[in-house]
Formats: C-alpha cells, sequence, structure tokens
C-alpha cells in the first residue's frame, strides 16, 4: 500500500532525529557530555542526570532540614528544662520568704514565665553554650506541643497566684496549709506537664530525624543504584565507541602510524597489511626510514625531525614507501607532534596512499607533454618560416604585419612551454656555459610583446649558471609580461637587480592599478608552493610556471605592492646560480626605453640544445590595450581580448 | 488507537500502584479497628486533672473500661480495690503520690502513657467491692484526678 506524503515526512524527520542521536523531549536539552566524545547522551542516559541532579538536591535539602532540626529541637528541650528548674526555684523561694529567709520569688516568678512564652510564641533565649549569646526559637508548631504548653502555661500563672497568697497571708493565715500543699501539687503536676511536653517534643524529633534517616538512606541507596547505572552506561558507552574507533582504525584505508621521540613506530594501524602487505607486528620497533624511498629519505627524516621540535604542529609530506612485493608505493602524509600528550607521546602520521593518482596524474602530464611537445615543432617551424619572410621583406607595412604575426607566435611558443613545464616532464632546455645575467633579462624582455615599455636598469655584469638560464629567462619573462599586462599601456615597467644577502634580487616592477591584498596572498601561495597539474590550475598559470620554473632552481619569487600603486615582482637568485664575470660594476649605464633588447639574434641561441629561441627581429612602437584588472592570468585575459590583441 | 511501547508501560506502573492502594487500605483500616468491648462498657474520659465515667455503679463481672484521654496532658489509668474514700489513698514519702503497695490497696490493672486524644479499653473482671480509678503521675492524683467505682 502506497504511503502519504505525511508519512514519509514523519519518518524522514524520526531519521533525522535518530540520526542526530535519537534524542527528543528532555533528552535534547542535555548537552554532550565530553568525556563521551561524539556519543550523544541520548535515550539512554537521557533521563539520569535530571534524576541524578533531583536526588542530590533531595539528599542535601533534607540533610539541612534534618541539622536545623536536631539543632531546634536541642534548644526546646534546653528551654523546657530551665522552665522545670525555675519552677523549682520560685517554689523554694516563696517558701524561704514565708519562713522569714531572704529570697527573691517574684524575679524567680518572671523566669518561670519565660521559656514558656519563648516555646509557645517564638523568641530568643540565651545560648546554651554561654557568652551572652541568644539564640532564636521557632513557635512551636504541633497542636498536641502546643495544647501541652497552654497547660503548662495556666499552671504557672495558677502557681504565681498561689505564691502571691502564700506572701501576703503568711503563716498567720488560715489557709496556710492549704495554700502550701496547692503549691506544691502545683510545682509537681508543672513538672510533669514539662515533662509531658519534652518528651513529647522528643518523641516527635526522634521521629522526624528517623524519617530523614530513612528517607536519606533511601535516597543515598538510590543515588548509588543511578550512580551505579550510570558508570555501567559510561563504560559501556566507551567501550562502543572504543570498538566504533578500532572498527574506524582497522576498515581505514588510510594509516594509522605512531611515531615514538627516536623516529621507530610505535604503533602501526592493521590498514599497514592492506597498503603495504606488511603485519603492523613486524613493524612496530622499526625505523619509519627504513620503508622510505632512499631518493625520499632525507626529506622524509628532514620534515619529521622539524615537526618534532614543535609539539602540537601538523606539517605533510609526500613520499613513497616499500610495499612487501617490492614495489614502491605513493603517499601522503599529514603528521601531528603529540609528543605532549601522554596518551600518545609521539608523532601520529595519517598516511594516504596516492599511487593511483600519481599514475594518473603522471599519465596526464605524460599526455600534456606529448601534445604540447608537437606543438611546439609546428610553432618552431611556423617562426622559422616567418623569419624568412621578414629577412626578405621590404615593404614596411608588410614586415609590421610580419613582426605582430612573430610576436603571436613566441607567445604561442611560450604557453606551450608552459603547458611543459606544468605536465611536470622535466625536458629541459640546458645551456652548457655560464650566461650573462643581463642577457638572460633582456633575451626574457624580448619574449615579450610590449617590450617597448620595459626598461632594464643596473643589473650587475654576473653569469648565470647554464642550467638555469633559460627557466630564469622562461620566468622573468612571464613576470615582466604579466607587469605590462596588467598596467596601462602609457606606463613603464622597470627591471632592476641589486645584490641581496649572498644572492642578487632582480625587481620587476609595474605603475598599474595593481592586486588586492587577498589576490596577492593568494599569487604568493601559488608562487611558494605551485600545485600539480589539474582543473585548479586554470587558474593563475602564469604563476604556477613561474613557482614551478623557480622550485626548480631555489629561487625565491614574491609580489609586493608598490608604495606608489602597482606590483613589484622580486626575484632572488641563490649564489648557487651566479657567478662573477670579471669586475663586477657598481652600477649599469640606464637602458633607454625601447632600445634594450638586441635587434639581432641574441648569441646565447647558439647554446640552446633544442627547442626555443630568443627572438632576434623585434617589433617597436607597439602598445598593449590598458588592463581591467590583474591579479589573473595574461594568457587568460589575452584570451578575453585584453589587453593583448 | 495504537499502544506504543512507553503508553502501555505507564499502563502497567497505573495498574500495579492501584493493585498496592486496593491491599494496603484495607489492612491499614483493618488495624486501627479496635477489639469489640465484651461484658459492662464503662465510658472514661480523663483530662487535667479529672477523671469522669458514665457510670458509678455496674454489677459483678467483666468491665470494659473505654479510656479516652481528653488531655493536654499524658495521663495514666490506675484501678485499685480498696475501702478507703477516694481523696483519702495513702502517699508515698514525696506526698505527691499514690503509694500502691500501701496494706488496703489493691493494684487490680493499669494503662501507662495515654497521650492525648488516645483511646485505649482495659477489660477486667471485677467482683462486688468499691474501686478507684485515678491517675499517679505527681501532682495529678491530688490535684483532684480519681473516681470512684461500686461494683454490686
Amino acid at each position: 500500500m502506497p504511503r502519504s506524503p505525511s508519512a514519509d515526512v514523519r519518518a524522514a524527520s524520526a531519521t533525522q532525529r535518530k540520526a542526530a542521536g535519537g534524542r527528543s523531549g528532555f533528552g535534547r536539552l542535555i548537552p554532550r557530555l565530553p568525556i563521551l566524545g561524539d556519543l550523544r547522551l541520548g535515550r539512554r542516559l537521557g533521563w539520569v542526570i535530571p534524576v541524578f541532579i533531583v536526588l542530590v538536591t533531595a539528599i542535601v535539602g533534607y540533610n539541612a532540614r534534618a541539622i536545623d532540626q536536631q539543632r531546634g529541637s536541642a534548644l526546646v528541650v534546653y528551654t523546657a528544662a530551665r522552665q522545670r528548674a525555675f519552677v523549682e526555684r520560685y517554689t523554694t523561694d516563696v517558701l524561704l520568704v514565708v519562713d522569714g529567709f531572704q529570697a527573691d520569688p517574684e524575679e524567680s516568678g518572671e523566669d518561670v514565665r519565660g521559656p514558656v512564652d519563648v516555646l509557645l510564641d517564638g523568641g530568643s533565649v540565651r545560648a546554651p553554650q554561654g557568652g551572652g549569646q541568644r539564640v532564636e526559637i521557632a513557635p512551636a508548631s504541633d497542636w498536641r506541643v502546643r495544647r501541652k504548653l497552654e497547660q503548662d502555661r495556666r499552671l504557672i500563672d495558677e502557681l504565681i497566684r498561689t505564691g502571691d497568697r502564700l506572701l501576703k497571708g503568711g503563716r498567720a493565715d488560715p489557709d496556710y496549709d492549704a495554700n502550701v500543699t496547692q503549691l506544691r501539687v502545683l510545682s509537681a503536676q508543672l513538672s510533669s506537664v514539662s515533662n509531658d511536653a519534652v518528651r513529647e517534643i522528643t518523641q516527635q524529633t526522634e521521629a522526624s530525624l528517623s524519617r530523614l534517616v530513612r528517607i536519606g538512606i533511601g535516597l543515598g541507596v538510590l543515588g548509588a543504584l543511578l550512580a551505579l547505572a550510570m558508570g555501567l552506561l559510561l563504560r559501556r558507552a566507551g567501550a562502543e565507541q572504543a570498538a566504533q574507533f578500532r572498527s574506524l582504525v582497522n576498515n581505514s584505508s588510510d594509516l594509522i602510524t605512531v611515531l615514538s621521540p627516536d623516529g621507530t613506530i610505535a604503533y602501526q594501524s592493521p590498514s599497514v597489511e592492506r597498503v603495504l602487505g606488511r603485519r603492523p607486528a613486524d613493524l612496530v620497533g622499526t625505523a619509519l626510514g627504513n620503508l622510505v624511498h632512499p631518493d625520499d629519505r632525507d626529506q622524509v627524516i628532514m620534515s619529521v625531525t622539524e615537526l618534532a621540535e614543535t609539539p602540537g604542529a601538523t606539517a605533510s609530506f609526500g613520499c613513497r614507501l616499500h610495499h612487501e612485493d617490492g614495489s614502491w608505493r605513493h603517499v601522503e602524509s599529514i603528521c601531528t607532534n603529540l609528543a605532549d600528550d601522554p596518551r600518545v607521546n609521539g608523532l601520529v602520521l595519517n598516511i594516504r596512499d596516492v599511487t593511483e593518482q600519481a599514475a594518473l596524474r603522471k599519465s596526464i602530464g605524460d599526455l600534456l607533454h606529448n601534445l604540447a611537445r608537437r606543438s611546439q615543432g609546428l610553432v618552431d617551424r611556423q617562426l622559422e618560416l616567418i623569419d624568412e619572410l621578414e629577412r626578405n621583406e621590404v615593404d614596411p607595412d608588410r614586415l609590421d604585419e610580419l613582426f605582430r604575426m612573430d610576436h603571436l607566435a613566441t607567445r604561442m611558443r611560450r604557453n606551450v612551454e608552459n603547458l611543459i613545464v606544468l605536465s611536470g616532464v622535466d625536458q629541459r632546455r640546458r645551456w652548457s656555459e655560464s650566461v650573462p645575467l643581463r642577457e638572460v633579462v633582456e633575451a626574457a624582455v624580448g619574449e615579450i610583446e610590449d617590450y617597448s615599455r620595459v626598461l632594464v636598469t643596473g643589473i650587475y655584469d654576473l653569469t648565470l649558471a647554464g642550467q638555469a638560464a633559460s627557466d630564469v629567462a622562461h620566468l622573468l619573462a612571464e613576470l615582466v609580461e604579466n607587469a605590462t599586462s596588467f598596467s596601462s599601456p602609457s606606463t613603464r615597467v622597470d627591471v632592476s637587480g641589486g645584490p641581496a644577502g649572498t644572492g642578487y634580487v632582480l625587481e620587476i616592477e609595474d605603475h598599474g592599478i595593481g592586486m588586492s591584498d587577498a589576490e596577492l596572498a593568494e599569487a604568493n601561495k601559488r608562487l611558494a608552493e605551485p600545485l600539480a597539474a589539474d582543473v585548479a590550475m586554470s587558474r593563475m598559470m602564469g604563476f604556477h610556471v613561474v613557482g614551478r620554473l623557480a622550485a626548480r632552481h631555489g629561487i625565491r619569487v614574491q609580489l609586493r605592492h608598490c608604495w606608489f600603486g602597482g606590483v613589484t615582482a622580486l626575484v632572488l637568485l641563490p649564489a648557487a646560480l651566479l657567478g662573477s664575470a670579471g669586475e663586477r660594476p657598481p652600477m649599469a649605464p640606464p637602458m633607454p626605453a625601447g632600445v634594450m633588447v638586441s635587434p639581432e639574434p641574441l648569441l646565447l641561441a647558439s647554446s640552446w640544445e633544442s627547442g626555443w629561441q630568443p627572438r632576434a627581429h623585434l617589433p617597436l612602437g607597439r602598445h598593449a590595450a590598458p588592463a581591467p584588472h590583474r591579479g589573473g592570468d595574461p594568457d587568460a585575459a589575452a584570451e578575453a581580448g585584453e589587453p593583448f590583441e | 488507537m495504537a499502544w506504543t511501547r512507553a503508553r502501555r508501560r505507564w499502563a502497567w506502573a497505573l495498574v500495579l500502584v492501584l493493585a498496592a492502594l486496593a491491599v494496603a487500605v484495607p489492612l491499614t483500616v483493618a488495624r486501627r479497628q479496635e477489639p469489640a468491648p465484651t461484658g459492662t462498657p464503662v465510658n472514661v474520659l480523663l483530662e487535667d486533672f479529672k477523671v469522669r465515667e458514665d457510670a458509678a455503679v455496674v454489677p459483678a463481672g467483666t468491665v470494659s473500661f473505654r479510656i479516652r484521654n481528653q488531655g493536654p496532658t499524658t495521663h495514666q489509668f490506675i484501678v485499685v480495690r480498696t475501702d478507703r474514700a477516694p481523696d483519702k489513698l495513702p502517699l508515698q514519702r514525696d506526698g505527691l503520690t499514690v503509694n500502691e503497695e500501701a496494706p488496703g490497696i489493691d493494684l487490680l490493672d493499669q494503662v501507662d502513657g495515654l497521650d492525648i486524644d488516645d483511646h485505649r479499653t482495659l477489660s477486667l473482671r471485677l467482683a462486688p467491692g468499691t474501686y478507684v480509678m485515678y491517675c499517679n503521675l505527681e501532682g495529678h492524683y491530688l490535684g483532684g484526678m480519681h473516681a470512684t467505682l461500686t461494683v454490686r
């Protein structure tokens, strides 16, 4: 039978409630217990806590009441006992005065009235412990006690009246004997009534205390049972949590490894059997480095050693681990230093097998590389053809068009080279000898369309290691093109250099609209940590390429805001790449705009092993359109129609 | 209407409570019922400091004293056989309580600790004679708390 929509909604709502811990009603008000972690108290423990709170409150309340009642009862008994003593003293005082002795029955008569008035109506009496302190007594509330105390008061009145008659008539009074007897009888009756009142109060107190004790014991037993139940439930919850955790760890595709401070494996999750074909017991006590590929070992040891110095820190690294069958598995590891946690006392590595992803990435890289290589060959042939045409052309208009074609082809070639860089295949053009740094910079400037806006100044007469020359030129070309693309065509882009520490820094400074702080941070991140080839890389591709090229040679590239607007790109060439070409001039003379690049093919070109050559004949006097924004990729901007044609 | 598990549990709890009440109430009521008096009933009322009875002369045989203390003080109820007048019973040395061991005093029975509003029944087989009923707490007898019963 089909279910109604409302039934489905109810069922879905119930499922959601169940998923959220299955709590309803009062249970929802109860917060999670931190000791249970992710386990919600839910239906099983929800009722225990309010009952426990009520119980503890009841026990505390009853104890407070019992203590107060005990104190009050002791005071009442004490006061009643004092009243009996006062009656006896009054009787004695009256008889002494009648017999001619010194006494003060008037004062003792007042004393007799005091306690019973206080017991009946409430008030303060002298504290039993003395010291002049007074304590409050509440009025008697039980009707039996009140009736007895009222009788007590009537008898006291009668006693005082009888005493007065005796004091007034003395021995000469014909009713003297009857009055004395009456005084003694009343005194005895008062004693009896007082005793009775005290007994009644004591009995009631005993009954009340007995009740309180019974209730207290009951509450205590109940509390103990609840505590026991709660303990059992907590234990069960803990066991469930532990089982859940064990199941998660055992069935996880990730490895969980705990490294002790000396670098040996202290714990290895069972999933290692699935990932590396090794038994956890075989790995515990061995050094992690034994599993790591020799090429990755230094990097892993360095990462782990650095992390071990900072408790609480986290680091990530990739490496290859040795499988039992002899193969190498690519893994990515997130490592957290929990040396300060006494339950762990080591570094926790969460290791994920990414061999398949690595293989996939490599195949994509190979594909990219193959396509790029084919395109590169075609573009090179196209450039050769354009070169020939340029040499033979005498018509200035046609020559100008050929120059434009030449530049577009050059840009295409750099795009193709970008793809090769991003493919991850290291097929660099080698330069056998050191190359003057100035020529590398000029070659980079010659690569871009708006070369005439670039002013190169103050490049020291240094040489750059041959193996880095091609990549540095490419890197600089990307940065210079970015600078020209995202600044107004009417502004200049300055390229300058100077020593910095043990290296040499090149500055590419534009006067464009600049970048926001967020854009700058993002670009610097890409420069420092170039991503693997993926979809996200299509944004800011130029920065990825620069980042990769820089990483190959230990070059640091950073973008900064210019104080007058625009952006400065700093390229720090490490000393290892640099050499001296004779005397270092204090500062090379500035080159005038528009004539910075040699009109002839650069001599460097003859030494390239393959592929790219800096362009020889560069068109002059052309300007790019104004840039609407920056921070993106120049190629993307070009495809959008601006600032390139 | 479908019975949910919780509703069924509450129903069971209600049934158990009702069953407990059904057992407890009759037992409690039964404990409060006093045995039916046998013999000649004499209603005795105790109060500070008097003994009142609704019959001064009863036939010999079993006499059931149905005692009630109106208080407010706790009292005793003592029955002695004596030929003495009720206010002339011999006293102890303290001069405040009756000496029940004195010659001419035959203590038959007594009920102690009658608190305010207490009811008690005392059945005695009484032979013809004069009996005095009193309370012997200090000062009570001398305060006038006694009465006479004649059995014929």
